[in-house]
């Protein structure tokens, strides 16, 4: 492997110092599941790498007014046993995410990232309107996930800053709310998605209050299919509905040919599963 | 970059090692004689470099090993020796779980992992806990067998 210096600060205050030069060959390291594979393969060429792993202030998850917060560091592991996290599409993203050996290492935060096309955790925190908090020397700024990421690993985060939390916001009182998550691999673990689906639905009595549907693996980042979600929203449940917007969200994608599918297979799964997602997370406000 | 002094426990013991800062914890821990643990592709997919880090199963090829410094390290020799094996050192050599047997210290160790947190895990938990180490000879029955065998025999030993 390459070579390359290792930082190892103990405290936020310290990482932030070592990330200040704004260098974008010094990186900041987390689970490294992602970053390690990079280097070896020649992706990634840091001259530097800043370990977060001891950074006790990006560990932890609570609650604060309702807002989750969920620390940097927390890994894939913890999303599957932390009772705070019991939303339906976290626990089944992370379920899917990789195998259980990658999730005692891998983080939120690196997963998020890393900012992939088929990131697992990418779709489930789109839909649940999960904002960043990223800090540096110069203050901290909280980014809508879905500003974000900008393309395949391109995001807004600048080499100087550190992702520090996850925070997401407290859902309505009384909302009978259901959400959902689905990856479809060529595998049950170890797999990279075809496709994903997340969907939040908010349900009113037989009338659909509000609903968000993100789609992972279909175009250059994860998105949010909007026009799928504007012909839902505030209308009474339908099976012809939701096949509407089922077709509009296989629209609304963009996928490419690879080795794992080709685009046309990847659009016929978005209808597909995105109908299916709608029914079952609406069957779960019942 | 310069090397520095790390203190790696393993098994038990603690050796103090000159180690570079990109130096993985599985080619570390190979370097120290520690064979047990397989280098297979190096990406966290095939699982064969587990190790136990504080009780944790991880891929040491994604860790580098100045981050092991100060954790407790058990490789697959450290569960038990020849004369006194591990109950699953022992179902895995009872049911012929193993054929090649490049993937089995990881499947052990993910199956030590499992067992830790789950003693009487059901058939779906011990998939999933093997479901990173992949093995290209048996068809995992026998290794999902043995497991299950590993389990029952720790059961029956835990005491009233």
């Amino acid at each position: 492997m390459r070579d390359f210096d290792l930082l190892q600060p103990k405290t936020l205050t310290a990482a932030l110092d070592a990330l200040a030069p704004n260098d974008p060959a010094t990186r900041p390291l987390a689970g490294g599941t992602d970053m390690i594979v990079d280097i070896r393969s020649g992706r990634a060429a840091p001259t530097a790498l800043v370990s977060l792993q001891e950074v006790a202030e990006l560990r932890g998850i609570k609650r604060e007014n309702g807002t989750l917060q969920i620390g940097a560091a927390t890994t894939l592991a913890e999303f599957l046993t932390h009772p705070d996290l019991a939303h339906q599409a976290l626990y089944q993203a992370a379920y899917n995410f990789a195998n259980p050996m990658v999730r005692n290492l891998a983080t939120i935060a690196g997963n998020i990232n890393s900012a992939s096309p088929a990131g697992d955790m990418l779709p489930p925190l789109l839909v649940l309107d999960a904002q960043i908090e990223l800090v540096s020397k110069s203050g901290t700024r909280l980014v809508a996930l879905d500003q974000f990421l900008l393309g395949p690993r391109k995001t807004v985060r600048r080499a100087d800053e550190v992702i520090a939390s996850i925070r997401i916001p407290a859902l309505r009182p009384q909302s009978p709310v259901s959400t959902g998550f689905y990856k479809l691999g060529l595998r049950q673990a170890d797999a990279i998605s075809i496709i994903s689906v997340a969907v939040r639905l908010e349900r009113d009595g037989d009338t659909i209050r509000d609903v968000r549907i993100a789609l992972g693996a279909v175009a250059p980042r994860p998105i949010r299919a909007t026009g799928a979600e504007a012909v839902l929203r505030g209308q009474p449940f339908s099976e012809n509905a939701l096949k509407e917007s089922a077709r509009i969200a296989a629209q609304e994608c963009a996928p490419i040919d690879d080795l794992r599918a080709s685009a046309n297979y990847r659009r016929r799964m978005i209808q597909v599963y995105v109908r299916r997602m709608l029914e079952q997370t609406w069957n779960k406000t019942l | 970059m310069n090397p520095k002094l790390i203190s790696l426990t393993i098994n038990g013991s603690t050796h103090q090692v000159a180690l570079s800062p990109n130096t993985t914890l599985l080619h570390a821990l190979r370097d120290l004689g520690h064979t047990d643990v397989k280098s297979g592709c190096e990406k966290g997919d095939c699982g064969a470099c587990g190790v136990l880090i504080d009780g944790v199963v991880v891929n040491s090829c994604l860790l580098l090993a100045w981050l092991a410094e100060n954790k407790e390290l058990v490789t697959v020799a450290g569960l038990g020796t020849p004369d006194k094996p591990h109950p699953l050192h022992k179902a895995f050599v009872d049911l012929g779980a193993a054929q090649c047997g490049y993937c089995i210290p990881g499947m052990i160790l993910s199956a030590k992992a499992l067992l830790d947190q789950h003693p009487q895990p059901t058939d779906e938990q011990i998939r999933e806990s093997l479901s990173g180490n992949l093995c290209r000879c048996t068809g995992y029955v026998r290794i999902f067998e043995a497991v299950r065998v590993a389990a029952q025999e720790l059961g029956s030993t835990l005491p009233e």
